[in-house]
């Protein structure tokens, strides 16, 4: 059963959750909020869809970070979509992009069978 | 991506970072808020999972966390350093790298059992003018690379930003400390000075034991009756204290003249009418903080018709706070018990005052006053302050009939 709202959508065990056009620190915290929230709630497999984000600042790059530690604590899984080429640069330059699955589009992330391995586009 | 665009692109990120830094530290945000912020910054740039600043706490001589992320509550997590850790870090002035154990990581002391169990690995000490007002701490990246001397470049530049808004926020919160302190003396001072005057006032009715509470109903009365004509906070509190001093001058005035129920004699009438000179001369020696109060006093048996002591002055000339005192004052003689005679009714006098208007009593004056008893007749005002006072009940329709025929100003 899929479920689609404004901000995100959910798929069985897991959530597409669509992150705004700037990620700092409101936007941040929104985000982080909204995926404890879905840990809570017992869904293991969150992807943020990043296809409306122009720009990540250093503060949600902290915050998305700590998102992935809260994840994966919770013996989940978290990928990223539609990244941007400035914000997969960003992710690369602090070393996000060798620790965690990206994906083209949020449909190959909803899909893709769980790895172990951390694979990069 | 080539290694050149990567650079390029750290670069600019970093600059970015800084630039957001700069703003965020000068922007009129919470204080707790800019440092929580300014932490996310660093972490972020270092892709750190944890990370604290602690700021120096004078009072328990120990530097406190004052923003963290994610390490739980480490509100707990105080660390001590010595005089010289803390000079050591002072004079080194540059990020630490704990894992490396380079100096001056040995005078950290217990210190680094503390930061160990935070799991920190870079400490960048907040220094301003040889000050250590704080440091933050973080632990390794979340790649698992190295610090660079690149980012221990970069780490330094962000402390000094931080620095500064650290010590901004602390010389701000030594003023407020300052303000406070200052503030508290000065309404210890107000009170000291409002008690002396308070019993001035009190030593001055006790000559009389008919004006027992007659300097604080006309201080009282004065104060209503300038609001009531629009006086301001200021104009109201100097008339008040006015009314509190106005017969100081019987001080000097024998007791038994003041309380002498037969008329006086022409030398008793003379002594206690020189009291507003003499009030005068006492109260024109002090600097108040309000204007006129001298004058107020000197002149408060001024009559408008120029029949009253001790200047004769007709209307326009007698000041203002004067001609209010003059009718609260004949206003509260009129209505308590006198040496001399009992107390009149409210209906009797409003009659003399009526009978006066224009002569004694100043018409600018008396119809505000009869605004006042008016609204606090028909309790329109929160806390009525002559009503309670007089020594009768009054409604509404039989004020109405006690004011008919008053002359319109």
């Amino acid at each position: 059963m899929v479920k689609k709202y404004r901000n995100f959508k959910e798929i069985g065990d897991a959530v597409v959750i669509y992150s705004d056009n700037y990620i700092n620190d409101i936007e941040g915290e929104k985000l982080e909020d909204l995926c404890a929230s879905y840990l809570d709630r017992g869904f293991t497999r969150i992807v943020i869809d990043f296809s409306e984000t122009d720009l990540v600042n250093s503060i949600g790059v902290s915050i998305l970070i700590g998102i992935i530690e809260k994840v994966r604590d919770s013996k989940g899984r978290i990928s990223f979509s539609g990244l941007k080429r400035v914000n997969h640069d960003i992710f690369s330059i602090v070393g996000l992009t060798k620790h965690i699955q990206i994906f083209d589009t949020e449909e190959d992330a909803v899909n893709a069978r769980a790895r172990q391995g951390m694979v990069t586009t | 991506m080539l290694q050149t665009d990567l650079s390029l692109e750290k670069l600019l990120f970093n600059l970015n970072t800084l630039a957001e830094l700069g703003e965020e530290i000068t922007s009129p945000k919470d204080f707790t808020r800019v440092v929580k912020s300014a932490l996310y910054m660093v972490m972020g740039s270092f892709s750190a999972t944890k990370g604290v600043i602690f700021q120096f706490d004078s009072d328990r001589g120990v530097f406190a966390p004052i923003a963290s992320k994610g390490l739980g509550d480490v509100g707990a997590a105080h660390v001590k350093l010595s005089k010289e850790t803390a000079s050591a870090l002072t004079k080194h002035n540059k990020p630490i790298d704990l894992k490396k154990g380079e100096h001056p990581v040995e005078t950290l002391g217990e210190a680094a059992g503390v930061l160990e169990k935070l799991e920190a690995r870079m400490i960048a000490c907040l220094v301003v003018k040889d000050e250590l007002l704080g440091f933050i701490a973080i632990n390794g990246k979340f790649s698992g690379e190295d610090f660079s001397v690149y980012d221990c470049q970069l780490l330094s530049v962000m402390a000094q930003h931080i620095s500064f808004s650290l010590h901004s926020h602390m010389l701000l919160m030594r003023l407020m400390h300052k303000y406070n302190e200052n503030k508290g003396l000065y309404e210890n001072l107000r009170r000291i000075y409002y008690d002396t005057i308070h019993a001035f006032a009190a030593s001055i009715d006790a000559k009389d034991s008919y004006t027992r509470g007659h300097s604080h109903r006309v201080s009282a009365y004065s104060a209503v009756l300038s609001r009531e004509m629009g006086w301001s906070h200021e104009e109201v509190e100097g008339i008040r204290i006015a009314g509190l001093l106005h017969d100081i001058g019987k001080i000097a005035v024998d007791k038994t003249i003041i309380n002498k129920a037969s008329p006086l004699t022409s030398y008793e009438c003379r002594e206690l009418n020189s009291h507003p000179v003499v009030g005068y001369e006492i109260l024109s020696k002090i600097k108040f903080p309000w204007k006129g109060i001298p004058m107020m006093t000197r002149n408060h048996h001024e009559k408008v018709d120029g029949s009253g002591y001790p200047d004769r002055l007709k209307k326009t000339d007698i000041p203002i706070g004067a001609r209010i005192m003059a009718l609260v004052d004949a206003f509260d003689a009129m209505t308590t018990d006198r040496p001399y005679r009992p107390r009149l009714s409210f209906r009797e006098a409003m009659d003399e005052v009526k009978a006066n208007f224009g002569k004694q009593f100043d018409p600018d004056v008396v119809q505000p006053f009869l605004t006042v008893i008016r609204k606090e007749v028909r309790r329109e005002v929160d806390n009525p302050t002559i009503v309670p006072l007089l020594q009768e009940q009054l409604d509404s329709v039989s004020l109405n009939r006690m004011l008919e025929g008053f002359p319109v100003a």
